[in-house]
């Protein structure tokens, strides 16, 4: 079996300690680091498949992402355009009034091994934080706003309803959470919902390739 | 957990009779299916009569290093037939056991010295099981102090403290587990191991005497047990008590022992 295709299957089970060198051996047999992201990302693909399948535990999914970082390691410095094969940035955060990181800590783990730059403000992010990150960041091209709380679906409206209001643009936006659902989602005007991290990574690849 | 698979030993009436009977088929079978339940060596010990112990151990060996690659544990109570039998081991494994007792050490420490062969190495000595934790961490120093004379690596020696039936003791297993901490607190790399059944002797459903000892024996710091490997909800409990320890990085080995079927049928999700 050729080095990249081992790649794959090792970051889809999950091998922090075998990815670095196969992605090692993968450059020396010639293939391009661009080639060997996109392996890469399509393992977590088949990654995000199964755990939204219900095949695969968390620790599972957690341990293919460590497999992909070890990987990008190795990658990086033959990758001088890494910052265009980038799919642009998600902005990340748990909505105001909820302290809960787990599930959006998965989500922005997923959606990162989708190809995207991450930046995560947290827990407990208002509407204004996201905003200035926004603006902040070029190239903003996702923000994905979750919630665990049912009493904290109101503050997700206000966010969404703010965000989509505030005259910025060229980003869309993914909520998700335990109370959320896509009559939820439809009902505040978010571009999408995502049941869980595997389909998140999923639709963030769809709403950015559509924008 | 280092897993010591006990199933071949000729004082079970079945391996006894196998072992008359020269049933081949028998001993591999029960050699195969404990290296796939996850056992780290495959004990054997003939416990025939001592005329024929050097004879039936090799046979036994030989069976079992015909269906797998798993170390062997060599067990006798007559510790030269173990040393005699290490040539019959393909790869390094264990002699299953020494103890301050006799000249034992002194005839397996120099035999096992500069090779990568393990030991376990019971706490008593001539005058028996010592009834007190500090005696026994005596008998322990001993016992250590031969290791150094003969350049055993600590990470080389199961320490075996001895538990005794629950029935009788007083204090429940405190000392023991007391006994456990401070070997582990002195050699770190070193071994605990013993077996998980004699504690529940003379008690009803002994299961879960045995396996709450081996959950709170795991807690002090055992890291090796001579257990029946099929045995697939203690199995389940070892690599359950691992990840509790923080020994299993992300539960991967709990949930790899899951998909490999250790802990027998269970639903995804129970």
């Amino acid at each position: 079996m050729a080095s990249i295709d081992e790649v794959k299957i090792n970051v889809e089970k999950g091998k922090p300690k075998w990815v670095p060198d196969l992605v090692q051996k993968a450059l020396d047999e010639g293939n391009k680091a661009g080639d060997i992201l996109d392996v890469m990302v399509a393992g977590m693909g088949v990654v995000g498949e199964r755990f939204s399948s219900g095949q695969i535990f968390v620790p599972e999914m957690l341990m293919a992402a460590k497999a992909m970082a070890k990987g990008v390691e190795v990658l990086k410095p033959h990758m001088a355009d890494h910052a265009s094969a980038s799919l642009g940035i998600c902005v990340i955060g748990t909505v105001k009034g909820d302290l809960h990181d787990i599930g959006k800590n998965l989500v922005a783990m997923m959606v990162e091994s989708a190809g995207f730059t991450m930046v995560d403000l947290g827990v407990d992010v208002p509407v204004e934080k996201f905003i200035e990150a926004i603006k902040n960041n070029k190239d903003v091209k996702l923000v994905a706003c979750s919630g665990l709380l049912t009493t904290t679906k109101p503050m997700m409206k206000n966010t969404v309803n703010t965000l989509k209001t505030s005259g910025l643009s060229g980003f869309k936006i993914l909520v998700g959470g335990a109370p959320v659902t896509q009559e939820f989602a439809d009902e505040i005007g978010a571009d999408a919902y995502a049941e869980d991290a595997g389909s998140a990574a999923i639709k963030a690849k769809e709403l950015v390739m559509a924008i | 957990m280092i897993i010591i698979g006990e199933k071949i030993n000729g004082t079970i009436p079945s391996v006894s009779k196998a072992i008359e009977t020269r049933d081949e088929a028998f001993i591999k079978n029960l050699a195969v299916t404990q290296a796939e339940a996850g056992a780290t060596f495959i004990d054997v010990c003939a416990s025939t009569d001592v005329s024929i112990e050097l004879e039936i151990m090799k046979w036994l060996i030989d069976l079992v290093q015909e269906v797998t690659d798993t170390p062997i544990a060599i067990d006798s109570p007559d510790i030269r037939i173990c040393v005699k039998s290490m040539e019959y081991c393909k790869k390094p494994g264990l002699i299953n056991s020494v103890s301050m007792e006799g000249d034992k050490i002194d005839v397996v420490f120099p035999a096992i010295a500069d090779t990568k062969w393990e030991c376990a190495a019971l706490l008593c000595d001539d005058t028996g099981i010592p009834r007190d934790g500090e005696k026994r961490l005596k008998v322990f120093a001993d016992i250590m102090e031969r290791a150094k004379t003969f350049n055993i690596e600590p990470s080389c020696l199961h320490i075996d403290p001895l538990v005794e039936m629950l029935c009788t003791s007083e204090g429940g297993i405190n000392t023991i587990l007391e006994v456990i901490r401070e070997i582990k607190r002195q050699y770190p790399a070193i071994h605990v191991t013993g077996g998980a059944s004699n504690i529940s002797f003379n008690l009803p459903v002994r299961k879960f005497v045995n396996q709450a000892f081996l959950v709170l024996a795991m807690g002090a710091g055992m890291d090796s047990a001579i257990i029946n490997p099929l045995h697939k909800h203690m199995m389940g409990l070892i690599y359950a008590t691992e990840a509790l320890k923080g020994e299993d990085e992300c539960c991967m080995d709990f949930i790899g022992g899951y998909r490999k079927g250790l802990y027998g049928k269970v639903q995804f999700g129970d």
